[in-house]
């Protein structure tokens, strides 16, 4: 680099070319300003008042279905953005069997999400299909004017009206009909998101979906099939039979549900349309690590649950850290489990047990069992029961049945014990090495580390309030299964033990 | 050195005539004129279907050619000329609307026993009409029709009119049949309700026509800033 | 004789059907009643008029055009139509495929809907007449707190399409009048009197209380909000506009 310049200078400075060094200096800075001042965007600068962040071009909006959202704005400058929104009256499914006539913008509900940016002049039109039967307008909670564009945008089936706004305030808005009776059209459907991104855009994550949840209110109740009707009455009791997130109770479940890799982050746009319920939003297995409370600037960290108010909206953010399927809920339980208030995030990919690590072990607590348990101790009760000497086969068959009562808890069904918790007495060295010592165990009880089959066992048995018989029995059953030295232990080999201490 | 000289001086008056604002040419009295639908250059109009010099879109033809001299028996199909009730002025002649054709019409509907709205619209039409150049109000007139035609008779409109100052030339006041009223509101888009016998519930709007009764701009609302109202105005008197 | 007795029977025959054989009417009552946008539970009277049993077909409707071409599509003025005027028709004076001539004419503007029943000597219903008859169900004259009366006109809110059913194809009424609800909108003489325009708050003189916002504390019923859905329509129209789902049918003075 600097040889290159040592080099022009050099040339310079030879007469042939006969220029002064310093005019040359001189018309060469007078270019690069030029140069700059023409090409470099002087609409950098950042202004105080958003009403005077001037346009730059025009665009057309890119509308999309829920629970996909338009692509980010980025670090575009404001522009002129045409939105052109269609009003359709339509039937589809609440849940399986129960049809609800739908009024939409758009033809989903909720409506299509609109992205826009602080400063952009938006020309919406808002045309209302000819085979409606209603007119219909639109409130943006974006725009700053009156009636929020309702009352410029009231408009009859077969007809469009057009009016422009400028977004002022960056954050995430709620749109919904105005038209009398306004909860009856909102409580068809007929709200949406319009998000406005500050300069220079929302920070970038990896995945970014759109959830809007909404009560509904039909003649029959939850469940009852067939084309439903809406139910004024209940609607101003506020007696939901659907609460749902996109419009249906299925809307975000199975193979709708949203997905998402292990390591990503994850924004939700969640709004909440109402028309009469306050949503308690949750997504189970999850925290948010990020929450853009009422879709304002102010942001909370770490928080399980959000409420999202009707006619309000939040953005969520998290990253997912562990494979499997998260429910999104509102946490007014009823209305997850009973009235469909539910959705799923699918994530995939690799597994981290630290995190999480799912089931590690399985078992049956059996806290009781047949006899009574009691700490070991010295050894100072004695017991003294006389009987007869059984056969082998009798023994086996009573050993097994105290040992299902008395045993099984913790050494298992086969013996084997539970990994770091129980040792084996299946093919047990430890003990198949001391028969005395093992009736010692069964009497007393047994604490410290044992090492069992070259593993290490440190916890506690209790001693066991049976018979020397019984000990005798279950012995023999454990010694002659599974393998060990098949020891037919005697009521006068416990006896023995017993007295000996 | 020369040559440097040269090129900076011709690169410095590109920039600055590139952003000079041209003047707007006056609207064309003949048969085509185009504009730019992007506006590029505000109401600038152009004599050829060409590219906006600016944002290089196609030009569009501007509709409704505001040309002064109309045939007497040429009413275009927007005309409110086409209506054919009969209306009595506050002067007591009968007339019907296209009597009232070749000057620019502005128009409002009041009711002479209003006591809110309308007298402040009369006042908005006053003050629309100060903003006027007095040489051009030869060309302009002001109707007032009223919802009322059962009490507004034509000598209470006139009443009505020396109590407003309103008594000019060109000051008209109409009164016309019941349908006829509601079929002219119809065409204005104005909405009236009576809901008492002296007293109506309407919507306040003003609108201007050009002198072949065509509609041409309204005004929704009570003290409503005039600035577009007059400018439009203004144009169709030129 | 036989002469002046003919005369009789035609002057009788004469008397006995209406003046114009082309559509019915029946004699409606008078009475009073409080409208949904009552002010001050205003009391409205009605004096006796003659309603059409029907609304105007589109085979009616045909004929009009035929015999008034000044109301065809291509020639109707700008000023009293929009361009939805008569779309789906397949010319002039051709229906559309999928229109059937019995089924009410929409798509027309109240300009039009205006001329054709003063062309009969007759002349569009008042919103008030209209609610009036409206409001009777099969068989009482005011069913208007009846559940099964509302749930029946919000059911056919929700019904698709139904501007191409035949007329007659609803409930006949107290006043044996079809098809006011259940079929189409109807146009009205001063549809432009419901000052409902969205959700405007706008200074329009000193009645707020005919608005949206507050609408539901001017009517006086809140629950009646079928009746809302006529009004809300009614506001959002302009006399030019033609829309699919509203048609209009004719009523007459009772000259005393």
């Amino acid at each position: 680099m600097t040889n290159l310049i040592k080099h022009i200078i050099m040339i310079l400075k030879q007469d042939k070319l006969k220029i002064k060094l310093s005019s040359f200096l001189a018309y060469l800075g007078l270019v690069t300003v030029l140069l700059t001042v023409s090409c470099v965007n002087t609409k950098k600068k950042t202004y105080e008042n958003t009403a005077d962040i001037p346009v730059n071009r025009e665009m057309v909006a890119e509308l999309t279905a829920p629970p996909h959202v338009p692509t980010p704005v980025g670090k575009r400058l404001a522009k002129k953005l045409i939105v052109n929104m269609e009003i359709l009256e339509k039937e589809g499914e609440m849940t399986d069997g129960v049809k609800y006539v739908y009024w939409t913008f758009g033809g989903s509900v909720p409506g299509s999400f609109i992205r826009t940016r602080v400063g952009d002049e938006v020309e919406f039109t808002l045309s209302n299909h000819p085979d409606n039967k209603l007119p219909h307008n639109i409130d943006l909670h974006a725009v700053t004017g009156p009636g929020g564009g309702a009352t410029s945008s009231f408009v009859a089936p077969g007809h469009e009206k057009t009016f422009s706004f400028k977004t002022l305030n960056p954050g995430l808005y709620v749109y919904h009909c105005a038209t009398a009776p306004v909860g009856m059209h909102i409580a068809n459907g007929m709200y949406g998101l319009i998000l406005v991104e500050p300069e220079g855009g929302l920070p970038p994550v990896d995945k970014e979906y759109y959830i809007m949840q909404g009560d509904f209110y039909t003649k029959g109740e939850n469940g009852e099939p067939g084309l439903q009707a809406f139910d004024m009455n209940k609607a101003v009791d506020e007696d939901a039979d659907y609460v749902v997130f996109n419009g249906s109770v299925n809307a975000l479940t199975g193979d709708n549900a949203i997905t998402a890799k292990v390591g990503e982050t994850v924004r939700l746009f969640v709004g909440n349309g109402g028309p009469n319920l306050t949503s308690s939003f949750h997504v189970i297995g999850e925290i948010f690590d990020n929450v853009f409370v009422e879709g304002g600037d102010m942001i909370n960290e770490n928080v399980q649950t959000t409420s999202i108010p009707a006619g309000g909206a939040a953005i969520v953010e998290f990253r997912v850290d562990v494979p499997g399927t998260f429910i999104l809920v509102d946490h007014a339980i009823f209305r997850a489990f009973n009235k469909g208030a539910l959705g799923m995030l699918k994530v995939e990919g690799e597994d981290n047990k630290t995190i999480y690590s799912g089931v590690v072990q399985e078992g049956i607590y059996n806290p009781e069992g047949g006899g009574v348990q009691t700490m070991p101790d010295d050894g100072k009760a004695k017991q003294t029961v006389a009987t007869t000497e059984k056969t082998l086969a009798e023994k086996m068959e009573s050993g097994k049945q105290i040992y299902m009562q008395t045993c099984f808890a913790c050494h298992q069904a086969e013996g084997q014990g539970i990994p770091n918790a129980f040792p084996p007495l299946a093919k047990s060295d430890y003990l198949n090495a001391n028969v005395d010592r093992a009736i010692e165990i069964v009497l007393k009880g047994k604490t410290g580390e044992i090492t069992v089959n070259g593993e290490k066992y440190n916890s506690v048995m209790t001693r066991q309030s049976i018979s020397n018989d019984e000990i005798a029995d279950v012995l023999t059953y454990v010694y002659n299964s599974w393998d060990n030295n098949k020891t037919n232990v005697t009521k006068a080999m416990v006896d023995r033990v017993k007295s000996g201490h | 050195m020369k040559y440097l000289k040269f090129i900076v001086v011709l690169l410095v008056l590109t920039v600055i005539t590139a952003c000079k604002d041209n003047a707007s040419h006056k609207v064309s009295e003949e048969e085509s004129v185009y504009k730019c639908p992007m506006q590029c250059e505000g109401n600038k109009t152009y004599a050829k279907l060409e590219a906006c010099p600016v944002c290089k879109m196609d030009l569009v033809m501007v509709e409704n050619q505001r040309t002064k001299s109309v045939a007497d028996d040429v009413i275009s199909d927007e005309s409110i000329f086409n209506l054919t009730t009969t209306w009595h002025t506050e002067e007591g002649s009968t007339v019907q609307l296209k009597d009232l054709k070749g000057k620019t019409l502005v128009m409002v509907m009041i009711y002479t026993t209003c006591k809110a709205a309308c007298p402040r619209l009369v006042a908005d039409m006053r003050n629309i009409e100060a903003k006027i150049p007095k040489d051009k109000l030869n060309d302009l007139q002001f109707v007032l029709v009223s919802i009322d035609p059962k009490n507004d008779t034509p000598a209470r409109l006139k009443a009505f009119a020396k109590e407003n100052f309103m008594d000019g030339e060109q000051w008209t006041f109409l009164q016309g049949t019941e349908s006829g009223v509601r079929e002219f509101a119809n065409v204005l888009a104005v909405k009236y309700k009576q809901i008492s016998p002296l007293d109506f519930s309407h919507s306040n709007i003003i609108s201007v026509f050009n002198s072949g009764g065509e509609l041409v701009h309204q005004q929704e609302g009570l003290g409503v800033d005039n600035k577009e109202t007059v400018d439009s105005i203004l144009k169709l008197v030129q | 004789m036989k002469a002046v007795l003919r005369l009789t029977i035609c002057i009788l025959l004469f008397w006995v059907h209406p003046a114009d054989c082309q559509s019915k009417m029946v004699k409606i009552k008078g009475g009073t009643y409080i409208p949904l946008y009552g002010r001050d539970s205003l009391k409205v009277t009605i004096v006796d008029f003659q309603m059409d049993v029907y609304p105007v077909t589109n085979k009616e409707f045909l004929e009009f055009v035929k015999a008034n071409p000044k109301w065809q599509r291509s020639k109707v003025k700008k000023l009293f139509a929009d361009k939805n005027y008569l779309k789906d028709w397949k010319s002039d004076t051709e229906l559309g495929d999928q229109q059937s001539l019995k089924a009410p004419i929409t798509n027309i503007s109240w300009f039009a809907a205006k001329d054709y029943c003063e062309c009969q000597g007759k002349r569009l219903a008042t919103i008030d007449e209209w609610e009036y008859v409206a409001m009777s169900n099969e068989t009482i004259p005011d069913a208007r707190t009846l559940k099964s009366y509302n749930e029946f006109i919000l059911g056919w809110y929700e019904k698709p399409k139904t501007f191409n059913n035949e007329i007659g194809s609803t409930f006949k009424n107290y006043w044996n009048v079809y098809d006011l609800h259940g079929l189409v909108w109807e146009w009205t003489l001063d549809f432009n009197s419901v000052l409902v325009s969205g959700e405007s708050r706008k200074d329009v003189d000193n009645d707020t209380n005919l608005f949206c916002g507050s609408a539901a504390v001017g009517a006086t019923d809140l629950m009646n909000y079928a009746a809302f859905m006529r009004y809300a329509i009614r506001g959002s129209l302009k006399a030019k506009y033609a829309m699919k789902n509203l048609g209009f049918r004719c009523v007459r003075d009772i000259n005393e």
